[in-house]
């Protein structure tokens, strides 16, 4: 479980410090605080990478070099110091030359009320999720996803040249097949495991008489190499890869049809709580804990059987780390700190402790 | 009040230390400070085997490995295997390489790998004077000892079509090279291990 977490020129953030309870911590206040950036904290602190943007630049404090993120979890020291010239990652004060280690300390799950576009949303969206998950839940995920992806830019940046240069290119072509052929196997693979647990949370917490299903679909034909090689032609006009994991896509269907036209909003909202429900019971079942449950505003959206539905379905045991704009449900939710957060002017933002007292 | 320094020339040493790698600000002001108080330092000492070394170790002609003259050690030695070149991405990767004892060839060091997104293309890798070479020395196998990272893969793949057609087995070392490190920081069995599993790189 997460204890504490202290955080150094993060977004908004100079720095601040926050405890946590072991099961339910609530953080109340209005919109613009930083509630999310939290949350975006303690996930960067255990996963090294944001749930909002693909880069981490972004998230230091403008004006700061780099930022800092640091907590306990269990008996562990987790340190992470980012700047783009430097990172370092240190567990238990020792500096790490690979993060191996470090991300098996903690696997984390964030909910967020911009999930819906899960469902609406491009296949980016989609990849990010299944990239967030399967880093989590394979040891070597994390390393191919990154070899691809610079296989890939480079293979793209050779594409551009002018003039051309077809044996540069085709020199990436090899590893961009055998790390293509890598991924698109660990991602099947998670699909596979992921669908039976997303159906079930779809019909926990949604409507039973419509029928959730999701299908992993393959950003080349089933041969890489035959896809690439037939896509040639195009691909010297274009300057691009065009075929490949980069452009996989998760198909999210009800009762068949195309989920992003056909469902009603609810029922996108409910696919998309279920898609992240099923990403923690995934996780629980096979490292036989509850990942960290990060509830970022999202029951503002969802009427009160449903909310009541979502949080039978979540691991129990897990910890669950909440934001909320409204107190108007607070009475359902047992929280074990629950904490204001405001604006105090030159003292930046401040933490009111609400409860316990 | 003026704010105190130290005096030029001592600000000046510490600069230079400062700039060089690994080397911070603390760092820099304690080395510098030892030079001039430290009664063994032998600061000329320093000074000397500076000057000499930066004049008279070059890269080989041949091999670009550390040489005194034109040639290295190794392309000056009569008893290497000259039928088998080991090509590398750098010249530090052929020390440890050398501390295995498990090659007895010759050596060619690219000077990096192809690396597109750090503006490292063919042409300023030491292809040219690898293909001369095994036009001139005709050795009967290349092995391939590249990182096995993306863009060492990617490496080995260009210089297999470059080298397509030649009279020569192309062979890389085992697996065994952890992933994205370069051999600098592989340990002597691994080595010896990738060295004696090598596998032939298939024509295309
Ligand atoms: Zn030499």
């Amino acid at each position: 479980m997460l204890r504490n977490l202290s955080i150094r020129d993060f977004r908004c953030f100079t720095r601040f410090d926050l405890d946590f309870d072991p099961g339910i911590t609530c953080i109340v206040g209005g919109n613009a605080l930083g509630k999310t950036s939290l949350l975006e904290a303690v996930v960067i602190l255990t996963r090294l990478q944001s749930p909002r943007t693909n880069s981490l630049a972004p998230v230091i404090r403008t004006g700061a070099k780099g930022l800092v993120v640091d907590g306990m979890v269990d008996n562990r020291h987790m340190q992470f110091d980012y700047s783009p010239k430097r990172r370092k990652l240190a567990l238990d004060s020792v500096e790490q030359k690979d993060a191996h280690e470090y991300l098996q300390v903690a696997r984390a799950v964030f909910f967020a009320n911009t999930d819906i576009d899960l469902v609406r949303g491009t296949g980016e969206e989609r990849r990010r999720f299944l990239d967030f998950l399967g880093s989590q839940f394979f040891r070597d995920y994390r390393n191919i996803l990154r070899s691809y992806d610079k296989a890939l830019r480079s293979r793209n940046a050779y594409l551009k040249m002018t003039p051309a240069r077809p044996r540069e290119v085709a020199a990436y072509t090899k590893p961009l097949i055998d790390l293509g052929q890598q991924l698109t196997e660990l991602r099947g693979s998670l699909v596979r495991r992921l669908e039976p647990k997303a159906i079930a949370a779809f019909n926990l917490i949604g409507e039973r008489d419509e029928q959730f299903g999701l299908e992993y679909h393959c950003g080349s034909s089933a041969d890489f190499q035959a896809a690439l090689a037939a896509s040639a032609e195009e691909e010297a006009r274009l300057r691009t890869t065009l075929v490949g994991p980069h452009r996989d896509d998760l198909l999210l269907q009800l009762s068949g049809q195309p989920a992003a036209i056909y469902a009603s909003e609810g029922q996108q909202r409910t696919m998309a709580i279920a898609l992240k429900v099923s990403h923690a019971r995934l996780l629980e079942s096979e490292f036989g804990r509850s990942p960290l449950l990060l509830l970022d505003d999202v029951f503002g959206e969802l009427d009160i059987g449903r909310r009541n539905r979502l949080f039978a379905t979540l691991p129990a045991g897990g910890q669950r780390i909440i934001t909320t704009t409204s107190l108007a449900w607070l009475h359902d939710v047992p929280a074990g700190r629950l904490y204001g957060i405001k604006d105090d002017g030159a003292r930046g933002r401040v933490l009111d402790v609400i409860s316990p007292r | 009040m003026r704010k105190v320094e130290y005096p030029p020339p001592l600000q000046e040493l510490i600069r230079q230390l400062h700039r060089m790698p690994g080397i911070g600000p603390r760092s820099a002001e304690r080395i510098a400070l030892w030079m001039i108080q430290a009664p063994n330092s032998r600061p000329g000492e320093i000074s000397d085997a500076i000057s000499r070394c930066t004049k008279t170790v070059l890269s080989c002609r041949d091999c670009g490995f550390f040489a005194e003259g034109e040639l290295c050690t190794i392309c000056n030695d009569p008893s290497r295997d000259r039928s088998v070149l080991c090509v590398v991405e750098q010249p530090t990767d052929i020390l440890p390489l050398e501390r295995t004892g498990a090659f007895r060839g010759i050596y060619h060091a690219l000077g990096g790998k192809l690396s597109p997104l750090n503006h490292v293309g063919p042409e300023d890798l030491r292809f040219d004077s690898l293909l001369q070479r095994i036009k001139q020395a005709a050795p009967q196998e290349l092995i391939l000892a590249l990182g096995a990272d993306v863009e060492g893969e990617a490496t080995a793949s260009y210089l297999s079509q470059l080298l397509a057609g030649m009279p020569l087995r192309i062979t890389r070392l085992a697996q065994g090279l952890p992933a994205g490190l370069s051999l600098e920081s592989a340990d002597d069995l691994t080595i010896s291990r990738a060295f004696t599993g090598r596998t032939e790189v298939g024509r295309s």
